[in-house]
């Protein structure tokens, strides 16, 4: 007689490696994040735009690398969930949102999140985002009056 | 300035891509990246291992640097030669050094060599062949010398002896016959002389001098341009014109700033403290 000591193996949990190299997201690009009061694309703010080159021509490596983490994670979560049990990556989570709520409510941008790199393990690390492209060294500044206007519903 | 509505991620930004793809569909062509065209060489030794490169960079069919340095230094006991786009070489591995050093701090243990090969493996799939760096790495650790392949996409071969780049075939055959397992150290190195040689005279992407690195579990020899075939031929005559070859006819010299030389005395004068 063999007793299973493993918990129940869902096989429609995925166990995906690597992100796809398309937005899983229907690619859509939307003009609402750009318009002012009269609903159109707002040039002046915001600069030129051209939706069909956001939508059709991406590189292959673009939702690759933003996707990546989030894939990881995602698969430690489940691979947690399927050799330890369902409490494994529910503890995880719980860690990751005490670490994100204890910033505080605020949605505008703010330093790096220090607890949350340490869960993430890239506090021992270093990789390209940390020397190229820094967004503390970046001369584009997030404009705080339109995430708020955004945020409470109002268009300029 | 245009305002963003979200902060942008550190990394690469692709936000070129687009009129990237525009300009080669009317016929302009992205520059070419100065590749390493390359011989680069490793095999394992009695004691530990030898690695070999040459020194010529290229971009196009024009020699871009005559004695680059394609053995880059990794941890104080692994070294890693590069093949491929040159600037993807120089940061992929210049950016395992630092992750291994920092590995190295949060462990206090000597870096194991298999650790570099599988960050190197993990960062190249990530990247899916777009980071053009073929790489050989070799270092001495706790379980003895090691030597490892590493392609642009991430695959990694373990062997006791390879080859990479454009003049990989010559100098693999030079290996492919004279190879034997336990060479001493002077048969090693002069194997990898050959070898790079035969790299240098057979391929056009390779050339100029010869690079080698010895490691073993004590030390480390940096031997660069061990070897240089290809030195500059000396000119038997100079060609240069001796004084008096034109005739001087006439000689006038004019000044053009009128120089007077005067010496002034100060007197200091006298602090007022009142």
């Amino acid at each position: 007689m063999v007793i299973h000591a493993q918990p129940d193996w869902n096989p429609r949990i995925s166990l995906r490696l690597a992100p796809s190299s398309k937005a899983s997201s229907a690619s859509s690009a939307s003009v609402l994040d750009t318009s002012n009061s009269y609903g159109l694309h707002d040039t002046m703010r915001f600069g030129m735009r051209q939706i069909a080159s956001e939508v059709s021509s991406k590189h292959p490596l673009e939702n690759r690398l933003a996707e990546w983490d989030n894939t990881q994670m995602e698969l430690k979560m489940n691979m947690a969930r399927n050799m330890y049990g369902m409490h494994a990556p529910i503890k995880m989570a719980m860690e990751r949102s005490l670490v994100i709520q204890a910033r505080g409510p605020s949605m505008l941008p703010q330093r790096s999140n220090l607890g949350l790199d340490i869960l993430a393990g890239k506090d021992e690390s270093i990789d390209f985002e940390d020397f190229l492209n820094v967004p503390e060294m970046s001369t584009d500044m997030v404009d705080v009056h339109v995430v708020m206007e955004r945020q409470l519903g109002i268009r300029a | 300035m245009t305002s963003r509505l979200q902060q942008t991620k550190g990394g690469f930004n692709f936000d070129n891509h687009v009129r990237n793809t525009m300009m080669e569909g009317k016929g302009m062509g992205i520059p070419k990246a100065t590749k390493t065209g390359t011989t680069i060489v490793g095999l394992i030794y009695k004691d530990g291992l030898v690695l070999g490169a040459d020194t010529r960079a290229t971009a196009g069919p024009i020699v871009a640097d005559k004695n680059c340095e394609k053995i880059h230094y990794l941890a104080p006991n692994m070294y890693c030669c590069g093949a491929g786009t040159a600037a993807d070489t120089e940061m992929t591995t210049a950016l395992i050094s630092s992750q291994l050093e920092l590995h190295r701090l949060s462990t206090g243990r000597q870096a194991r060599v298999v650790t570099a090969m599988t960050m190197l493996k993990q960062m190249l799939f990530k990247y899916q062949g777009q980071i053009g760096a073929a790489l050989i790495l070799g270092g001495v650790d706790i379980n003895g010398p090691h030597l490892y392949t590493i392609y642009p996409h991430g695959s990694t071969d373990k062997l006791p002896y390879v080859t990479m780049g454009s003049g990989s075939l010559a100098a693999m055959s030079v290996f492919e016959s004279r190879y034997r397992p336990d060479l001493s150290r002077e048969e090693g190195i002069s194997l990898v002389q050959e070898a790079i040689e035969a790299g240098i005279f057979n391929d056009l992407g390779s050339g100029s001098n010869v690079d080698v690195v010895v490691i073993n579990s004590e030390k480390v020899e940096v031997l660069r341009n061990y070897a240089k075939p290809n030195e500059r031929g000396v000119k038997e005559a100079s060609y240069k014109f001796q004084r008096g070859t034109t005739e001087i006819l006439k000689t006038s010299i004019r000044d053009l700033v009128d120089i007077k030389e005067s010496v002034n005395i100060h007197t200091p004068e006298a602090m007022d403290i009142s």
